[in-house]
């Protein structure tokens, strides 16, 4: 279904940028603008988001814009479906927290360094990003985030921020001229760019039996995963993250931690269940990829997400600075999701899609509720925090909210994400998965409890000179955005099975590429597949001789 | 053609990644500007080799006046203008436009990159009097 509407997502915070430009000395009317952008992109992907929820059918619940009237292969495609829909909703939301927050903690040096309007451009990224249907266009969208991510970590220019920067963006270049290559060499391979028409093209060559994927695919997919799990985060490449956390302004931290790794997250989510998963040789039916054909990309996706999981949890165990402990856990949920999608079945790309929003809106508050720790003691380190529960006890309570959401204690919002995942985890036969992320779970509980412990229940008081009410006092903006955000974490465990209405027409959209497909490309775009499906089951010897010849070399082999 | 951007890709890509693990920063921002040339060879090479102009083809009489992509096997049809392919069109002796137009985009990110990349540099240097990894490393753990 046309939507025009949808552009807007990314015409928003590109205009406020560049107003806020031009107001950069003008502190108050520069927040002013900003937050009205927040706001507008949140109402705007909230109705939008309510509007595919309450459509009929999967087919009508995609919105799809196309850029300048080219119609879909050769232009560029916007596309907002449930999975984008629900994701900018979040984005917008955690956006609009961090941002308010840094009102009470960001230095009125930094901010007037373009901190306004780079945070609009890091949102016109994040959101392109998530609504983007061509795969050049991804990697334009990814380069304006990056290079608004840059710019903020830098910002202020401390040395500790400079020399984490460099690995940050080094990495992120070489990700990108990845990025650049796999891109090209996809338009080689199938000659287009388009997501849907790639996923097209992907869906007939599996169909039919008479052809094979182009050499080379499944070291394409590689190429992706690795640039994506680069930003996402994923095992063996996540060693960047905690350092560069660390060292930024809180509220900035906070925005990271809830928004960058997802959007390497979505992007794999969106790609590889649709396109890059699949050998050519997988069982089709009613055009759904049938589980139980593990594929050498899955293998993949498997073993990262149960090292994501537990050794980012055993190395939060082992910090001792708030900090550190939240950054390193943003790593092993990253896990969660990652399993989630590795189990490739429509319930866990649901469950993948509710544990993405929630966590964006739990690490963020957590990250947060950081920042005003930090103000009350003057630092992060557990050994010399102690006593906020007294000094500050409805920080305590918001602290402990978030917390528990994100160990996933029920009915708060992690449990959910985290049920259905384990739960499909282990209907699908990946019991080992399952059983790392119950307890990874555990450990998460421990790590919690120690920042609980040591900052809000330990007696003694810090030494600090920080009056508390002098703390409260200018901190307003802040407690406003951490409730806000916890209000949602709540309103996401208590509210699950609404949420979830969406995220499982996500999951679905996800599995079965067929909507995505004749939404983006029109009604005969997807006819070819069935087609070739039809024939197929019309003759099964086809499907027999394929089976004959594995088969037959096995007596050879045993002697 | 294509094996020969091939060898320029690999060469240019291993000079990169010499530049980018030095210590000094300035030799790795080099590395960085290189590796975005790099990636850009690729993208030609990948996209197919482009068509021979008419000089080339008298030049090489073995060839076919009118070679399109569909007469020869090494050459790859560019997908926008694949339909409308006849040889006595001039779409025949063109060569796919979308791969350079990815180019072009990149070149310009790269080039945005390039500028921020120098700029930090430039500030490293006046915050910390070094522009050397190690060095780096030390005042940042003096602070």
């Amino acid at each position: 279904m046309t939507d025009h509407r949808i552009i807007l997502l990314c015409v928003i915070p590109l205009i406020a940028g560049l107003i806020s430009i031009a107001l950069i000395n003008r502190k108050a009317l520069s927040r002013l603008v900003g937050v009205a952008s927040f706001a507008m992109m949140l109402g705007l992907s909230l109705s939008l988001v309510l509007k595919i929820a309450g459509a009929e059918d999967d087919a009508s619940s995609i919105l799809v814009s196309q850029m300048g009237g080219w119609s879909a292969p050769f232009g560029i495609s916007v596309v907002f479906d449930s999975l984008s829909g629900i994701l900018i909703c979040a984005a917008a939301a955690v956006g609009l927290g961090a941002y308010v927050h840094s009102f009470s903690v960001l230095d009125p040096r930094t901010e007037r360094r373009y901190f306004h309007p780079l945070m609009q451009l890091l949102m016109l990224g994040v959101n392109l990003s998530f609504m983007t249907g061509d795969l050049f266009n991804l990697f334009v969208a990814f380069e304006i985030m990056l290079m608004a991510s840059y710019a903020l970590l830098t910002i202020g220019g401390s040395v500790q921020q400079l020399r984490q920067a460099y690995k940050y963006i080094l990495l992120n270049i070489l990700a990108s001229t990845i990025f650049l290559m796999a891109a090209g060499m996809v338009y080689g391979m199938f000659g287009t760019l388009n997501i849907a028409d790639l996923a097209r093209i992907v869906a007939e060559i599996e169909a039919d039996p008479s052809r094979d994927l182009p050499a080379g695919f499944n070291a394409l997919a590689v190429l992706f995963l690795l640039v994506f799990g680069l930003k996402g985060a994923f095992f063996p490449l996540w060693f960047w993250l905690p350092d560069t956390y660390y060292t930024i302004p809180i509220s900035i931290a906070g925005l990271f931690g809830g928004l960058l790794t997802k959007v390497g997250v979505y992007t794999v989510a969106r790609l590889f269940p649709l396109i890059f998963a699949s050998d050519g040789t997988s069982t089709i039916s009613d055009g759904v990829m049938l589980g139980g054909t593990s594929t050498i990309i899955q293998t993949i996706l498997i073993v990262s997400a149960a090292f994501t999981m537990f050794l980012a949890v055993l190395g939060a165990v082992s910090q001792h600075h708030v900090r550190r402990i939240l950054s390193v856990h943003v790593i092993s949920q990253v896990g969660y999701m990652v399993f989630g999608i590795a189990v490739m079945t429509g319930n866990a790309l649901a469950g993948c899609a509710f544990y993405m929003i929630q966590h964006m809106v739990v690490k963020c508050a957590l990250f947060l509720c950081c920042g005003v720790m930090e103000k009350h003691a003057g630092t992060d380190d557990l050994d010399k925090l102690g006593g906020l529960l007294k000094r500050d006890w409805f920080l305590g309570v918001l602290f402990f909210i978030a917390a528990m959401s994100l160990v996933g204690l029920p009915p708060l919002s992690g449990f959910f994400g985290k049920m259905v995942i384990i739960r499909e985890g282990f209907a699908e036969d990946m019991w080992y998965l399952g059983i790392i992320g119950l307890v990874t779970g555990a450990i998460t509980l421990l790590s919690m409890l120690k920042i609980w412990s040591y900052g809000y229940w330990n007696p003694d008081i810090a030494p600090t000179t920080a009056k508390p009410d002098k703390v409260k006092a200018t901190s307003k903006p802040a407690y406003l955005a951490i409730s806000a955000l916890v209000i949602c974490a709540l309103f996401l465990g208590l509210g699950a099975e609404a949420v979830y209405k969406v995220a499982n027409r996500a999951g679905a959209q996800l599995e079965n590429p067929e909507h995505y497909i004749t939404a983006v490309l029109g009604e005969d775009a997807y006819a070819e597949v069935d087609r070739l499906i039809a024939q197929r089951e019309a003759e099964p010897s086809l499907v027999g001789d394929a089976e004959l010849t594995l088969a037959a070399p096995e007596p050879e082999v045993s002697p | 053609m294509t094996f020969v951007i091939a060898i320029c890709v690999a060469v240019t890509f291993a000079v990169s990644i010499y530049l980018m693990l030095g210590r000094e920063l300035k030799s790795v921002a080099m590395g960085v500007f290189l590796l975005g040339h790099a990636a850009n060879m690729s993208i030609i090479a990948m996209s197919g080799s482009p068509v021979m102009t008419p000089d080339e083809q008298s030049l090489d009489a073995e060839a076919p006046v009118h070679l399109t992509a569909v007469d020869s096997p090494q050459m790859k049809d560019p997908p926008v203008l694949a339909e409308r392919y006849t040889d006595d069109t001039p779409l025949a002796q063109m060569v796919d436009p979308l791969p350079q137009a990815l180019i072009l985009t990149a070149i310009v990110i790269s080039f945005g990159v390039m500028a921020f990349l120098l700029t930090l540099l430039v500030v490293t240097n006046r915050k910390t009097r070094t522009i050397d990894v190690a060095e780096l490393a030390e005042e940042a753990r003096k602070q």
